[in-house]
This record gives structure tokens, C-alpha cells and sequence, in this order.
């Protein structure tokens, strides 16, 4: 690798990987710099002319239900990552720590279950949750949501814990400290690392989330982004200077997140798939 | 001594099953009990909002999906989708690993650039490339007619075989990343030694990944693939944004047709007889895997 022709051959390869990975999103937001005219323009326009602001701010005077959909994918990616690393935790640190009887055969079983497609929860799911009045609520979708996402919290937090010295916990006992303190005062502590990358993860998941946030959202005003904007086009026309626009706003706090706690969520992806 | 350990033990049991009964219970409610009411469901007739009381039909519904040539073309759909995106996934991916393995300037760029596809909503990532297969507006047409290399719109979406290839090198594009990210992190666990070694031994580059690197990778190799493979079983999002199942159903997979008839046709428990043949299709696919997992031990 010290000549020349590979150093060239190798940064050209990563160049293009990058230019590939990067063109769709980069496409997506010059189209919405763009006037309408230069949208539907030929010959095509690869960058805007003019530059132009016109399509975000009339996301923000004319249609902000489009805006409230990324508040409602906030809420509820918020909610199901609080709920799934508290019940994870504490579940996660039984099955790792606290030797339970068949602590393996149930690990295997919360893996298991995330074989189900999510569309075969959908006829059962839809019902019960009628009749609970549980469709079009938060804490419907945040339940929902932390039971799908729950398995994964369960393995991450549970391989986190494995990791830590054994001493510190034992020591605590000693002393008389109870099971729950002991968790909440010492291995929560000491697992932040943990918990941040799952919690990082699990709420990428929420906010990708489509079928489950599809159905039990059904009016327009309680919609996630994903939803919202793929049901926002209606039946006939496709307004793409608003829908590129109203993407890219739904993208960039997902690109954000990614792109500050890329190594955490790296770590965190490929220690679960370690398993 | 015995005394006190035998309370311990038994402290820590009924701790640790208070700890985990709440996920276990959240578990079996959202996914559990939805699955098996599935089945009953698939079994019967029923109505959604439970107006009309639930009659046992038996196999009828099966039946019935055996003569749908709709249930055929979405069983088809999903695994011709799941047969051409898994191994271009995977070819892909070992290829983005083993360069991402190599050290160079700029590697935190690229690997956001790795890590970005795959932290995408799909549903949205679907619209973001219907809009550049757009035939009279899209990015690749302009590109193409510009270009000179085609000399009419190209219909990447409208044509049959055409939207299946489409359809196919979005879910490549986005999840070849997640591949990638699983190897490298096989490539990273094997030690240098045994390549110095090899290089004792005089080995070419392409030895030393036949013999060296390729039989380290198996496992999570595996991994990866059994988890793709179930995603890729049961595609949803992404034809719903990108074609809607078409043209006609070109590319209506398994869970894009039940999710149709169920809430687009309200036949309830026609559909839940779908999903559990899907689930059924994803199960038998999974122990094909587990038992290549198990046969290398």
C-alpha cells in the first residue's frame, strides 16, 4: 500500500461511495431551494436559479400541519425511547445480573419475537386499540412502539451490563444496599454510555417507524412525519416543491443525531448484531 | 451459610422477575397477543369493530388464498425482491467494509457517509428516490437525455421488470450500509497476526481473503443476512411510496397486499390468513439460517 496507484485507486473508491451515499439527500434539498418553474424546468436545473427560500416558508404560513407532524414524530420518539430504556434497563440488568431461572431461554424467546412482521399485528392491533380509545393518542403510539422496540433495548442493555466488573455491585450488597438501589444508583451510573447509544438507536427506530404509526394515527393532525408526509400528496397531484421541502425538514434531525453520535451509534449497531 | 445464600437467591429471583415482568408484559401485549389473535382471526369471520360476533369458518380463508392469484404474484414479488437485493447487498457490503477497513484521511466523512443511508425513514427515502426515477422531471432522466445515452423519458417505475429493478436498488442503496457496518466489525475482531503470518506463507491479497478473512466472517456474515432477510421478507413502506405496488402489481409485496385488504378492502380476516402465511413464509426462513448456524460449530 505504499505506491502510489492504490492510494489512488482506494480514495477514488471512498470518494464515490461518498458522492452515492450523499446524492439522493443532496438532490432533495436542491430541489427545494428551487422556484416551482425551476423544479418542472427543461432543460433540467442542477442547481437552483434563483436560490430561493419560498418553499420552506410556505411550509411555515400555509401548511403548518406539516411542521406539527414533525412535533407529533418528536413526542412520540421521545416517549417510546424513555419508556423502552426504563423497562429495558431494569429487564435487561435482571436477565444479565440477577440469575434468574431460565434467564437464557427468555432472551431467546424476546429475540424470537421480533420475527413477527409488523403488518401481522396490524388487524389485532387496530381493534384492540379501538376499543382501549387508544388510536390517535400519544401514549397508544408510544406503547406500541416500545413493545416493538423493546426486544433490541432488552439485548443492548443486557450485553452493556455484562460488561461491567461484578466487584462494585457485590461490595454494594454487602452493605445492605437493595437490588433497585443498587441499579439506579450504581450500574445506571456506570452504563450512561449504554444507555445513550440504545436510546440513540431506539429513537432513529421510533421516528422511522411506518406501519404501526400509519394505523393507529388515522387523523390527519396526530400523523408522524413519515406518515404525514407520504399521505400529504392526496390522490392526484404531487406537489413536489412541498413534499422535497417537507422531507428534507423531516430528514434533518435524524442526519443531525447521526452525524454528532456516529461512533456511539456504530458501536451500538454492531454489538447487537454481534450477539 | 447455606441459609442466608438460599434467601439471597431467592430474593434476587423474585427481583429480578419484578424487573423484567413489565417489558415481558408490554411484549406479550404488543406483539404476543396480536400474532396469535391473528391467527384466530384467520380462522373466522369477524368485523373490525367488533359489531358482528366472531363465527369459526375454519380453512376457509386459506382456501380462498390459494386460489387468489393476487396472494401468488405477492408471494412472488417479495421473494424475487428478497433474492435480487440480498446478494447485491452483501457483495456490496463486504466490498464498503474491506474499503472502510483501510486507514485514509477523511474516514469520519465517510463514515457518516456509510452510516447515513441506513439511519433514513424509508417511507421518506422512498419518495426521495420516486422523485429522481420521475420520467418527466426526475434527476436520472435529465441525466440520461442530457447525456445523450437514452433518447426518450426512460419509464423506471411504469414498466413491470423496470420497477422491480427500481424498486430493488433503493432497498440495496439504503441497507447495504447496515451490511457493511456488521462486517467491519467482524473485520476489525481478526487479529493481525494471522496475516502477518500469511504473508509469511507468501500469500496474494486474494489468498489471504479466501483463506483468512472469508471463514472469519462467516458468523456475522450470517447475522447480517438473517436480519436483512426478514426486513426484505417484509417490505412495506418502501413500495407504498415508491410505485404503490404497481404498475398493476409489479411490485406488490406480501405486506403491501395485506395491508391493502385489510384496511382498504375491510376484509378483515382474509387478511389475517395472509399475514400468518407470511409470518409462516419469514419462520421457515429463519430456521434454513439457524440451521447454517448451527452446522458450524
Amino acid at each position: 500500500m505504499t505506491t502510489a496507484r492504490p492510494r489512488i485507486a482506494l480514495y477514488t473508491l471512498v470518494v464515490l461511495s461518498a458522492v452515492i451515499s450523499f446524492l439522493p439527500i443532496v438532490w432533495l434539498i436542491l430541489t427545494s431551494l428551487k422556484t416551482s418553474t425551476g423544479i418542472y424546468a427543461w432543460p433540467p436545473q442542477y442547481l437552483p436559479q434563483p436560490f430561493t427560500l419560498e418553499n420552506y416558508i410556505n411550509i411555515i404560513t400555509n401548511t403548518p400541519e406539516l411542521l406539527l407532524y414533525v412535533v407529533n414524530s418528536f413526542i412520540v420518539g421521545i416517549g417510546c425511547t424513555a419508556a423502552s430504556l426504563a423497562l429495558g434497563g431494569l429487564a435487561g440488568y435482571a436477565l444479565s445480573r440477577l440469575r434468574i431461572r431460565g434467564a437464557r431461554v427468555m432472551m431467546v424467546a424476546i429475540l424470537a419475537v421480533t420475527m413477527f412482521p409488523p403488518v401481522s399485528l396490524l388487524p389485532s392491533l387496530f381493534q384492540t386499540f379501538l376499543e382501549l380509545g387508544l388510536l390517535n393518542t400519544y401514549t397508544g403510539l408510544i406503547i406500541a412502539h416500545t413493545g416493538l422496540f423493546l426486544p433490541f433495548t432488552v439485548w443492548m442493555l443486557a450485553s452493556y451490563f455484562a460488561t461491567l466488573p461484578a466487584e462494585i455491585e457485590e461490595a454494594a450488597r454487602m452493605d445492605g444496599m437493595g437490588f433497585f438501589r443498587i441499579f439506579r444508583s450504581i450500574v445506571i451510573p456506570l452504563s450512561w454510555p449504554g444507555f445513550v447509544a440504545t436510546g440513540l438507536i431506539v429513537f432513529i427506530f421510533s421516528w422511522n417507524e411506518f406501519p404501526l404509526a400509519l394505523v393507529l394515527m388515522t387523523q390527519n393532525s396526530m400523523r408522524t412525519a413519515p406518515v404525514g408526509i407520504s399521505l400529504y400528496p392526496g390522490e392526484y397531484a404531487f406537489p413536489w416543491e412541498t413534499i422535497s421541502t417537507a422531507t428534507v425538514i423531516a430528514i434533518i434531525p435524524i442526519l443531525v443525531i447521526t452525524a454528532i453520535f456516529q461512533k456511539q451509534i456504530v458501536g451500538g449497531l454492531t454489538a447487537g448484531a454481534g450477539k | 451459610m447455606t441459609g442466608t445464600t438460599s434467601t439471597l437467591d431467592r430474593r434476587m429471583q423474585w427481583t429480578g422477575i419484578g424487573f423484567v415482568a413489565p417489558t415481558v408484559l408490554v411484549i406479550a401485549a404488543i406483539l404476543v397477543y396480536p400474532i396469535l389473535q391473528s391467527i384466530v382471526l384467520s380462522f373466522g369471520d369477524s368485523s373490525i369493530d367488533g359489531s358482528e360476533p366472531y363465527r369459526f369458518v375454519g380453512l376457509a380463508h386459506y382456501s380462498q388464498l390459494i386460489h387468489t392469484g393476487r396472494f401468488w404474484n405477492a408471494l412472488g414479488v417479495t421473494l424475487t425482491f428478497t433474492a435480487i437485493t440480498i446478494p447485491c447487498e452483501l457483495l456490496v457490503g463486504i466490498g464498503l467494509a474491506l474499503l472502510m477497513n483501510e486507514s485514509f484521511r477523511g474516514k469520519g466523512i465517510a463514515r457518516l457517509a456509510v452510516l447515513f443511508p441506513w439511519a433514513l425513514p424509508t417511507a421518506l427515502n422512498a419518495l426521495m428516490w420516486r422523485w429522481m426515477y420521475n420520467s418527466d422531471y426526475g434527476l436520472f432522466n435529465a441525466l440520461a437525455l442530457q447525456s445523450g445515452l437514452a433518447d426518450r423519458p426512460i419509464n423506471w417505475l411504469g414498466d413491470q421488470t423496470l420497477a422491480m429493478i427500481s424498486m430493488s436498488i433503493v432497498a440495496i442503496w439504503k441497507t447495504s450500509s447496515f451490511m457493511a457496518l456488521i462486517i467491519l466489525a467482524g473485520l476489525q475482531s481478526i487479529p493481525r497476526e494471522l496475516y502477518e503470518a500469511g504473508r509469511m506463507d507468501g500469500m496474494s491479497r486474494w489468498q489471504e481473503f479466501r483463506q483468512i478473512t472469508l471463514p472469519l466472517l462467516k458468523a456475522p456474515i450470517l447475522v447480517a443476512l438473517i436480519v436483512r432477510s426478514m426486513d426484505a421478507l417484509r417490505t412495506f413502506e418502501l413500495p407504498f411510496n415508491l410505485t404503490d405496488g404497481g404498475p398493476v402489481t409489479a411490485t406488490e409485496s406480501l405486506s403491501l397486499y395485506a395491508y391493502k385488504v385489510i384496511f382498504d378492502f375491510i376484509e378483515f380476516n382474509f387478511g389475517a390468513a395472509l399475514v400468518v402465511v407470511q409470518f409462516l413464509v419469514i419462520f421457515a426462513m429463519s430456521l434454513v439460517y439457524i440451521f447454517l448456524l448451527r452446522n458450524r460449530d
